[in-house]
């Protein structure tokens, strides 16, 4: 009796804590599941708050892959980078007060992605290395100028490998420790992680296919929301 | 834990990016493009250039040959570089291939062609 009340309470504490963390993506984003889903995105280059000044590039040159693979259609950053910068706008910062809706006059583009990197920490001790990365993306549709799409989360990345056991890892430390180009591959995977929670879009196989999958953490969602 | 689940994805994405050479989702063929870009973004100059130029290209044609579909931007950019190196005749070529090939990205092209001086 006493071992059915146990497993019963502890199937309820189960439950209610998975369904208070996570939610599916069409319950997160469902903008992206009517005719809100943009198909051509405006990235705008990293809004960079930390003082590695290096880190916007790593994700200016990682970003336009993973969000066509997603099934967008994205406007090559740097481009875009070099139009903002004849027209006077050098800080990204800028471009975030302005109205969406001049993207869409502008590159006919249905929505603005904007990436804020808060944190680009190296941390190097005699046997382990590791990068602490903490990013923003928020997708707004130009037509509407609300968020549709977000994602914020601290990632920290070893770059060392001697706590992991991935001979992979090591590989990858060897590399990072000889040349400092190698850090694109981090950018990489972490916008690979980011992007796992964004709806597909036209271009991919699963479009329309993904939205009972469970993958936004709640708190992600809500915090990015301020 | 989350140090071997951060393991685990960059397993997964060095795996990926080193066996299969498309995207599952979208069937693109990417090359080396962050390499190259980023090779040209932090030593700009005709060497760099010319070697993201060729990558761009190569991307091109192993799409083709692959009998899929040129990633997007991929023309655009292509035809974006060309210009910087002055090669204007390829440049609008490749630019309204991009166009042909995602007609989406027509507002686009037509801001890249101003920009860069290419019309009439």
């Amino acid at each position: 009796m006493n071992k059915h009340l146990l497993i019963i309470i502890t199937l309820t504490l189960f439950t209610s804590c998975a369904s208070n963390q996570w939610q599916t993506k069409s319950e997160a984003f469902p903008a992206m599941y009517d005719e809100r889903q943009p198909v051509t995105v405006v990235v705008v280059p990293a809004i960079n708050n930390t003082t590695a000044a290096e880190a916007s590039n790593y994700f200016n040159v990682t970003i336009t892959e993973p969000v066509a693979n997603q099934g967008y259609y994205p406007m090559p950053v740097e481009i875009v980078r070099d139009i903002f910068l004849k027209e006077g706008i050098v800080d990204s910062k800028l471009i975030k007060g302005m109205p969406t809706s001049i993207f869409k006059k502008n590159f006919g583009a249905d929505a603005v992605l904007f990436v804020t990197i808060n944190a680009w920490d190296t941390n190097y001790a005699v046997l382990a290395a590791n990068v602490t990365v903490g990013l923003e993306y928020v997708m707004i549709s130009t037509s509407t100028n609300e968020i549709i799409w977000q994602y914020s989360s601290s990632i920290a990345v070893d770059t060392a490998g001697q706590s992991s056991g991935f001979i992979i890892a090591d590989i990858l430390s060897t590399a990072i420790n000889t040349a400092v180009t190698d850090y694109v591959p981090i950018a990489k995977s972490v916008n690979a992680q980011a992007f796992i929670a964004l709806p597909h879009g036209k271009y991919s196989k699963q479009h329309r296919l993904d939205g009972d999958q469970n993958v936004v953490y709640k708190y992600l969602k809500e915090a990015a929301t301020d | 834990m989350s140090n071997n689940l951060i393991g685990f994805f960059l397993l997964v994405t060095i795996l990926i990016s080193g066996c299969t050479t498309t995207n599952a989702n979208t069937g693109y063929y990417w090359g080396n493009y962050s390499g190259t870009l980023y090779a040209l973004k932090i030593n700009p100059g005709e060497k760099a250039l010319s070697r993201h130029i060729n990558e761009l290209q190569s991307i091109i044609d192993t799409s083709n040959k692959k009998g899929i579909k040129v990633p997007p931007g991929v023309h655009a950019e292509l035809g974006y570089r060309l210009a910087q190196s002055n090669e204007k005749a390829r440049a609008k070529q490749e630019l309204s291939n991009e166009v042909l090939t995602y007609p989406e990205s027509k507002s686009f092209i037509e801001r890249v062609i101003v920009f860069l001086g290419l019309g009439e």
